[in-house]
C-alpha cells in the first residue's frame, strides 16, 4: 500500500501519461481532419528516435535540440505521403467512401516498408545514449534529468498545441474541419493547406515524442508499433477525433497503467489497459469526453 | 600403347579433379536466430561468435570431415524472437535446404520449440544459450545443454553464494520465461534451507516497460539482495529504474546482458558491482584455450567477447567441430560422439551426462570496475565478491 502512496510512483505515472499524450495527439489529428486510421503513425515515433540519436553520437548534438529537426523530418515525411498518395484519394469523392479502410490498409503497408528499410539501414540492434543521466533527488523521490525533461517539453508542447486550435487561424480551421467538412469549405477554408498542415504536425509531433523517448529506452527498427497500439486505445478512449479528450485518455492511460501495475501485479498490465478500454466502449462508445464530436 | 598411356593420365586427372571438387564442397551449417524482436538485443555475440568460428575455420583450411578440409557455408534465418517460427525455419533447414548440421537457436525458448524437430528428423544439434530441466526429463537423444547453469544447478548456486557472502534478505523479481522461471523454482527451496528470507516475490510479463511499482516494494522492503532473472530488455530497465529509486543493495544481480559489451558501453560505471549469470572466464589458467580465445576474439571485434553467450556458442561449434573430425556428417555418428566423448572447449573438458554438461561448474560473474569476474563458487573463482558500490549520479 505504500506504493501507491509514493511521489516516485505518480511521477512514473505522468511520465508514461504524457508520452502517450503527445503519440496519441498526433494520430487523432490526422484523424479527426481526414478520417485516416494511420498505423504508421508508430513508425514515426521510431524515426524521431532514430534522428535524435545519430544526431546526438555524431556530433553530440542535445536532444533537446535534434527534437526539433526529428519534428521536421517526420513533418517533411508527413507532407510527402499527404501530396504522394492521400491527397488524390481525398478528392475522389467515390474512394472517400471507403476511405478509412483504404488508408489502414495504406498505412499498414507504408509501416512494413518504413520498419523494414529502418532494419535494413540501422540494422535491429538496439541502440540508447546517455543524456541528461543524473538523478536528481527530491526527498524520498528520484528523478532522472531525462525524464523530468521529457515531461515538461510534452507539458508545453501540448498547452501550446491547444492554445493553437483555439487562438491561431489554422488551428480554427482544423478545428472547423473536423466538425464539418462541407462546412468547412463552404466557408471558405483552404482544405487542401489545412488537411497538409494537419498531416505535418501529426507526424512531427510525432518524430518529436520519439526524440524525447530516445534519452530514455533503447531504439530499434521496431519500437514504433507498440505506440501506435497504445495511441489507438488513447484516441478510442478519449472520442475520435477529439483532441482534448484524446490528451485527458492519455494521462489516464499512463495512471491507470502504472497504479494498476502498482496494485495487482505486472502480469495484468494488457489486462487492465484492454479490460477498461473495452469496458468504456461497452458503457461509453464515443469515448470517455466523445459528444457529439464537438472540439471546444 | 603410348594411346593407352594418355588415356590412364587422363582418368586419372578426372579422378583427381572430382576428388578436390569434393573437397572444395562447402559444409552448409543451417541455424536461426533472433536478428528482430523481444531477444535481438541478447543474440548479437552468439551471432558474431558463430561467424568468427567459421571463419577461423575458413582460414585453417576448412571443417575437419574425417580427415577431409571442406570450407564451411552458413544458412541462417532471423527467427523475430518467435518461437514457432524458429520451429518452421529447423524444418526447412533440415527437409528443403538440406543443410549437412545444424547450431543453436538463442535462448530456452527457440531451443524448447526446435528440440521436436531435431528429434523428429533424429538430426543431433548442440545447444548453447539454453537450459531446461523439464526438457532434460524428457530425456532428448539429439539436444544437449552446453550450458553449465542448469536451473536446479544454478539455483541452489545463487543461495550458496549468498550465505557464503552473509547475504540474509533477498527480493527475487522474475520475467514469465521458462527458463527464468526453472531457475526460480530451485532457488526459492534452497534460500529457505539456508535461512535466507525472501522478502519480494514478483513476477513480470517480458516486455514489461516500467518497473516502477516493483522498486518501490523492493526499496521498501530493503533487501540484502536484489535477484532480477532478466533478460536484455528489462536488465537494462533495472540498470535505469533501480538507479532512480536509489536500490542500494549490496548484492544486485540480472541475469542475461549484462556480459555484453553494449552493456557497460551503455551503463559505464553504473555496471560496477553488478552480479550475474556466466561460467567462463579468460583467466582460469587451467583452461588453456581461453585466453588464446578472448585475444582473437578481441582482435577481431575490438571488444571482449560476451562471457555468457560468446563463450557457449564457442564452446558448442567446438564440440560439433570435435565429432565431425571423428564421425564425418553421419548423424548417428555425431550422436554417439557427442554423447559418450570428453571434448576439450575454452571452457574446459565437457562431457554430457544425458543432455547435460556434467563437468563445468554453474558459477557467477562480478564486474569489478571495468573487468568481469568469477566469483563464486571459490573452486573456479578468479576474485572475491564485492559489495556494490552506491549507484554513479551520472
Amino acid at each position: 500500500m505504500q506504493a501507491i502512496l509514493s511521489w516516485q510512483l505518480l511521477f512514473a505515472a505522468l511520465v508514461t501519461g504524457s508520452i502517450y499524450v503527445l503519440v496519441a495527439l498526433g494520430l487523432n489529428l490526422v484523424y479527426g481532419t481526414m478520417r485516416l486510421l494511420n498505423v504508421a503513425h508508430g513508425d514515426m515515433v521510431m524515426i524521431g528516435a532514430y534522428v535524435s540519436y545519430w544526431l546526438f553520437t555524431l556530433s553530440g548534438l542535445s536532444p533537446l535540440l535534434s527534437m526539433l529537426i526529428a519534428a521536421a523530418l517526420t513533418a517533411a515525411l508527413g507532407a510527402l505521403a499527404y501530396v504522394g498518395l492521400f491527397r488524390r484519394l481525398l478528392a475522389n469523392r467515390q474512394l472517400v467512401q471507403r476511405l478509412e479502410g483504404n488508408s489502414l490498409l495504406l498505412f499498414f503497408g507504408i509501416s512494413i516498408v518504413i520498419q523494414n528499410l529502418a532494419s535494413l539501414a540501422f540494422d535491429s540492434t538496439p541502440r540508447a545514449y546517455q543524456y541528461l543521466d543524473r538523478v536528481v533527488a527530491i526527498g524520498n523521490l528520484g528523478i532522472t534529468e531525462n525524464r523530468l525533461a521529457a515531461l515538461i517539453v510534452t507539458g508545453i508542447l501540448s498547452l501550446v498545441i491547444v492554445l493553437f486550435l483555439r487562438f491561431h487561424i489554422y488551428g480554427l480551421a482544423i478545428k472547423a474541419l473536423m466538425q464539418h467538412r462541407e462546412a468547412a469549405t463552404v466557408v471558405g477554408i483552404d482544405v487542401e493547406r489545412v488537411q497538409i498542415l494537419s498531416f505535418c504536425i501529426g507526424f512531427g509531433v510525432a518524430g518529436l515524442a520519439g526524440a524525447l523517448l530516445s534519452m530514455m529506452e533503447q531504439i530499434t527498427p521496431f519500437m514504433g508499433f507498440p505506440f501506435t497500439i497504445a495511441a489507438f486505445v488513447v484516441v478510442i478512449l478519449g472520442g475520435l477525433g477529439n483532441l482534448l479528450g484524446g490528451m485527458a485518455a492519455g494521462l489516464l492511460l499512463g495512471i491507470l497503467e502504472t497504479y494498476g501495475v502498482a496494485l495487482t501485479s505486472p502480469s495484468l498490465r494488457s489486462v487492465l489497459i484492454y479490460g477498461v478500454f473495452i469496458l468504456v466502449l461497452l458503457v461509453r462508445p464515443q469515448g470517455l469526453l466523445g459528444g457529439k464530436r464537438v472540439v471546444r | 600403347m603410348k594411346r593407352r598411356w594418355l588415356l590412364s593420365l587422363m582418368a586419372g586427372l578426372a579422378l583427381m579433379a572430382a576428388a578436390s571438387a569434393q573437397a572444395a564442397d562447402p559444409v552448409r551449417i543451417g541455424f536461426a536466430i533472433s536478428k528482430t524482436g523481444l531477444f535481438a538485443a541478447g543474440t548479437g555475440s552468439q551471432f558474431d561468435t558463430y561467424n568468427f568460428w567459421k571463419d577461423q575455420v575458413n582460414a585453417r583450411g576448412g571443417l575437419d570431415v574425417k580427415g577431409v578440409k571442406r570450407p564451411i557455408e552458413f544458412v541462417w534465418y532471423d527467427d523475430q524472437s518467435d518461437p514457432g517460427k524458429a520451429v518452421q525455419i529447423y524444418e526447412k533447414l533440415i527437409t528443403s535446404d538440406k543443410v549437412d548440421l545444424l547450431l543453436a537457436p538463442w535462448g530456452t525458448p527457440a531451443h524448447i520449440a526446435v528440440s521436436g524437430v531435431v528429434e523428429r528428423y533424429k538430426f543431433p544439434m548442440v545447444g548453447d544459450s539454453a537450459a531446461s530441466v523439464k526438457l532434460r526429463e524428457l530425456k532428448p537423444g539429439n539436444l544437449w545443454f552446453t550450458t553449465a547453469v542448469m536451473p536446479d544447478r544454478f539455483g541452489p548456486v545463487i543461495a550458496d553464494a549468498l550465505k557464503a557472502n552473509g547475504l540474509k534478505t533477498v527480493a527475487v523479481l522474475t520475467p514469465q520465461l521458462p527458463f527464468a522461471l526453472e531457475v526460480k523454482s530451485f532457488l526459492m527451496p534452497a534460500l529457505k534451507k539456508n535461512d535466507i528470507e525472501v522478502k519480494v516475490n514478483e513476477e513480470y510479463p517480458p516486455s514489461i516497460k516500467d518497473m516502477t511499482s516493483l522498486l518501490i516494494n523492493v526499496k521498501n522492503a530493503n533487501p540484502d539482495a536484489v535477484l532480477v532473472f532478466s533478460y536484455p530488455a528489462d536488465s537494462t530497465l533495472y540498470m535505469k529504474q533501480a538507479r532512480e529509486n536509489g536500490i542500494a543493495a549490496p548484492f544486485q544481480f540480472v541475469m542475461v546482458g549484462a556480459t555484453e559489451s553494449w552493456f557497460t558501453k551503455q551503463f559505464g560505471a553504473a555496471t560496477d558491482g553488478i552480479v550475474t549469470m556466466g561460467h567462463w572466464s579468460p583467466k582460469v589458467a587451467a583452461w588453456k584455450k581461453a585466453q588464446p580465445f578472448f585475444d582473437a576474439y578481441e582482435k577481431q571485434f575490438h571488444e571482449a567477447p560476451d562471457y555468457l553467450d560468446s563463450a557457449l556458442a564457442y564452446m558448442s561449434c567446438e564440440i560439433l567441430e570435435q565429432a565431425v573430425a571423428k564421425a564425418g556428417l553421419d548423424k548417428d555418428g555425431i550422436r554417439k560422439e557427442i554423447s559418450t566423448e570428453t571434448f576439450e572447449t575454452i571452457n574446459g573438458p565437457v562431457k554430457f551426462n544425458g543432455v547435460e554438461n556434467a563437468t563445468t561448474p554453474a558459477s557467477l560473474l562480478q564486474i569489478q570496475g571495468k573487468s568481469m569476474e568469477l566469483i563464486w563458487p571459490p573452486s573456479i573463482a578468479t576474485a572475491k565478491f564485492e559489495k556494490k558500490p552506491a549507484w554513479p549520479a551520472n
